[in-house]
């Protein structure tokens, strides 16, 4: 199970990180009870600090979608993260579409648009995950 | 037959990526026909001119019949030889490779344990067996007994232990495309070089040190030749079993890294072009201890014996 991280992603790495893990979740990629690689086998691997992978597990931890257990590693432990506010979850979603009003698009094309990323999401089996600048 | 398959790969060494590289660094199509030529030509002239000096400084041994020699050719040519190809492809990177393109990379969500890679119930045979050549040598050995040859086994062999755990610990980036091949290659070369370390450098020592051990507790005084036969049939069964691995998985590692991406020839966001071995620094840092340690155990007693 691979996660690419793009070189013009703007994003900060530990969010890429963070961010690639639960998608593979959404997608049930990741199961629970998997382990995922140690911290310094991720930074070794990346080629980056400890910290960086550090917080990305520990965000992943905070939102309730792993478990760090000593000797064990980070487990994966839920699809269901900690209950967020429904306002909050939305949040993200309006910023996204006003994104996409203000790119132009219509109505149909943001639809159309959402509905094939969510059929992308929901397509299980896939072994690669790619996220786009 | 060793000597001949690595001089024919050290001599081949820039081209090992195929034509489109030189060391591991990506070069424009038609390097060969231009720059390329003269590259090549200073490659081989280095290490025509350092097989040289090791051909001359034997043949010189060989001459005057000076054979306490040998460990300091055998050890000042391996510090003279290495130092001087990483220099010459640190050289060639500064040259050819200053700004390699970055690209997108991928990392493996995999878990590799140590216990994946490394035998324990084996580690602990081999550190048994140690442990009990130097219980018999202590017993048996007579008292102008050269301790220095066990020590250097013992090094060698236990400092593997260590070196495997940094091996497996050893990555170079993923390319964002082909990922899925380049991971099964990384894989493979991994165990490839623990298995082959673990034989030559390992339990190679082990059987060397423990046949002296057994042949000194055997006849203390005076070994009987059969056991020198035995002891060095044994050394040589697991040193040839070590050479049939060591071209099965050249063999193998040639097939699986066609038309894969060099490590060295790209970048990632996060990590400058390196080559694998000098992408981990716990790798490098036990090497250096390690063959330092070997270096220091050969070159001592010819330092103290002139000082």
């Amino acid at each position: 199970m691979f996660l690419t991280l793009q070189h013009d992603d703007k994003r900060p790495i530990y969010q890429q990180i963070t961010d690639g893990i639960k998608t593979l979740i959404a997608r049930g990629d990741l199961r629970e009870g998997m382990t995922l690689p140690s911290v310094r086998q991720v930074a070794g691997d990346l080629g980056v600090n400890l910290n960086t992978v550090a917080v990305a597990y520990r965000q992943l931890q905070d939102e309730g979608f792993v478990t760090v257990r000593h000797g064990a590693g980070a487990v994966i432990s839920s699809r269901s993260p900690h209950p967020v506010n429904q306002a909050e979850l939305y949040k993200p979603l309006r910023t996204a579409l006003t994104q996409l009003v203000l790119s132009g698009l219509t109505g149909r094309e943001i639809v159309e648009a959402v509905r094939e990323q969510l059929a992308q999401l929901q397509q299980k089996g896939g072994t690669r995950l790619v996220h786009q600048a | 037959m060793l000597t001949y398959a690595l001089v024919k790969h050290i001599w081949n060494a820039p081209l090992q990526n195929g034509t489109g590289y030189f060391f591991g660094i990506e070069v424009p199509a038609g390097f060969y026909e231009g720059a390329g030529r003269r590259w090549m030509t200073g490659y081989h002239a280095t290490v025509a001119s350092l097989y040289t000096v090791w051909a001359v400084a034997l043949g010189a041994i060989v001459v005057t019949r000076r054979w306490q020699m040998t460990p300091l050719w055998a050890g000042g040519f391996a510090l003279l030889f290495v130092p001087a190809m990483f220099a010459f492809q640190a050289w060639t990177r500064h040259r050819l490779g200053v700004n390699p393109p970055v690209r997108p990379v991928a990392l493996a969500l995999e878990t590799r344990r140590l216990s994946d890679y490394i035998s324990w119930p084996m580690e602990a045979l081999a550190v048994a067996l140690v442990a009990l050549s130097w219980w018999l040598l202590l017993r048996h050995a007579g008292a102008h007994f050269d301790w220095l040859t066990p020590a250097i086994l013992s090094w060698a062999a236990l400092g593997m232990i260590p070196g495997k755990m940094a091996m497996v610990r050893l990555s170079f980036p993923l390319p964002a495309e082909r990922t899925e091949e380049h991971y099964r290659f990384q894989d493979a070369a991994r165990r490839y070089w623990i298995r082959l370390s673990g034989i030559m450098f390992e339990w190679f020592m082990v059987v060397v040190l423990f046949g002296g051990a057994l042949m000194h507790a055997l006849s203390p005084m005076r070994p009987a030749p059969v056991w020198r036969w035995v002891v060095l049939a044994c050394s040589f069964a697991v040193w040839g079993y070590g050479i049939i691995v060591m071209f099965r998985g050249m063999r193998e590692m040639k097939a699986m890294s066609v038309d894969l991406r060099p490590a060295g020839s790209w970048r990632t966001p996060f990590r400058r072009a390196t080559l694998m071995m000098s992408s981990s620094r716990p790798y490098l840092i036990w090497f250096a201890i390690w063959f330092g340690g070997i270096l220091a155990f050969i070159l001592y007693p010819l330092c103290k014996a002139r000082f």
